[in-house]
């Protein structure tokens, strides 16, 4: 059974601790037999959302850029994985920027009520969220949360699990931090065996 | 230099209800005689940083945009205002990119430790937002001050200096208009922050 993981960089910074974190997440969804996809949105060209709400009448959005294209991918993925660096208390405008562009799918499920994503549907489609942040604060990533939830929500994932690792700065990077990139690495493994089992037995084998 | 105000509609919507907020405190400050300059972000480029921390060494950002003069701008105004409506439980992405584009500031203020205002005018200016939300979740802006936070600190407003007016619930074109409340307490906001800068700044600086 093919299972698709779709990772989605939001970090405008090429090859940097997050988009790193993810590669680590990939290698391991890929381990575990996913197919992977790595899309970067600096490499993307697209607006942020205009709020004309003209997608509450459509459901369509009328801004055609790049977006369309990774929508469709989002949708037709099993597994998603969206990273993002803490850049002042929030995810970078970049992430944020795809995020408010979802909208035409929220019109779509509350306005217009042509999308509905199942019970079963948002068990077998799991997102994960990805991060850091140079500060050492407990609390950095709790502005991320609620946004990444709405993304989710939007996009018929169930959130799935959160892979974090603060206070960059200290560790002098990624790479000197004892256990994430292991950490992310197991996870994408895990989350790929668990949409396998749910699919291929229906049952979970994580609780 | 006479008092002055720099508020910034950063809806990509003209016109909407957040920036209908915005002009209910720009009107109430205007009546005392104190110049506002408004701004849409939405008429203006302002770029996501690139993250790529050419900041830190030159002290100025990289990018060429609208920012250049944008940031000189937030830095001279007695008193800054940043109206933004609530997307996806956060503020919309085009205020998120002109905050993280402050970020040159924040080099400048904890890398290189330089003056980001002229040291008499440190800890004195005034910041504010002002948001809406169409969801009437009491926690919907939760997500959002934190950001609005760092943005004004990074360009030595403090925190007991920043003012919040924040509406739930209203989520029609024009739906403010109605709010039962919103509407006063723009005009009672206005009015404490001629006040305030009056007592901080004299008729000027």
């Amino acid at each position: 059974m093919d299972i698709n993981a779709l990772g989605i960089s939001g970090s405008p910074h090429r090859h940097g601790n997050t988009e790193t974190l993810l590669d680590a997440f990939l290698a391991g969804a890929k381990g575990a037999g996913a197919d992977v996809e790595k899309v970067v949105l600096r490499d993307l060209h697209y607006s942020a959302c205009r709020g004309c709400n003209a997608c509450h009448k459509t459901g369509a959005c009328i801004v055609k850029d790049d977006l369309a294209g990774l929508f469709e991918k989002i949708l037709a993925a099993d597994v998603i994985a969206v990273a993002s660096p803490i850049y002042s208390m929030g995810i970078t405008a970049d992430l944020k920027g795809l995020i408010d562009r979802a909208q035409f799918l929220w019109a779509r499920k509350f306005v217009l009520k042509n999308l509905y994503f199942s019970t079963d549907h948002i068990k077998r489609h799991k997102g994960v969220f990805i991060s850091t942040a140079g500060q050492n604060w407990e609390n950095v990533f709790d502005s991320a949360y609620p946004m990444v939830t709405a993304f989710f929500n939007g996009t018929g994932f169930e959130y799935y699990d959160n892979i974090i690792a603060n206070n960059m700065d200290a560790y002098g990077g990624i790479r000197g931090h004892p256990t994430a990139l292991a950490e992310a690495e197991t996870k994408g493994k895990e989350v790929v065996l668990e949409v396998a089992s749910l699919l291929s037995t229906g049952t979970s084998g994580r609780r | 230099m006479a008092l002055h105000v720099l508020a910034i509609a950063g809806s990509p919507r003209r016109h909407g209800n957040s920036e209908t907020l915005l002009d209910r405190v720009v009107a109430s400050i205007q009546e005392e005689g104190v110049e506002v300059e408004k701004i849409a972000l939405t008429d203006v480029t302002v770029n996501p940083c690139k993250g790529c921390n050419a900041c830190e060494k030159l002290n100025k950002c990289v990018q060429r945009d609208d920012l250049d003069w944008l940031g000189q701008k937030l830095l001279d105004a007695d008193c800054v205002i940043l109206s933004s409506p609530i997307y996806c439980m956060g503020i919309c992405a085009q205020a998120k990119a002109l905050i993280d584009r402050a970020q040159v500031f924040r080099s400048r203020k904890y890398v290189l430790k330089l003056p980001v205002v002229p040291p008499e005018r440190k800890g004195k200016r005034l910041g504010v937002f002002i948001s809406t939300a169409g969801q009437k979740w009491d926690y919907v802006f939760d997500a959002a001050v934190p950001s609005v936070k760092c943005f004004y600190h990074v360009t030595e407003i403090r925190n007991a200096d920043i003012a919040y007016l924040m509406v739930n619930g209203v989520d029609l074109a024009g739906e403010i208009e109605e709010h039962p409340t919103a509407g006063a307490e723009a005009f009672a906001l206005g009015k404490d922050l001629v006040k305030k800068m009056r007592e901080r700044f004299g008729d000027g600086h």
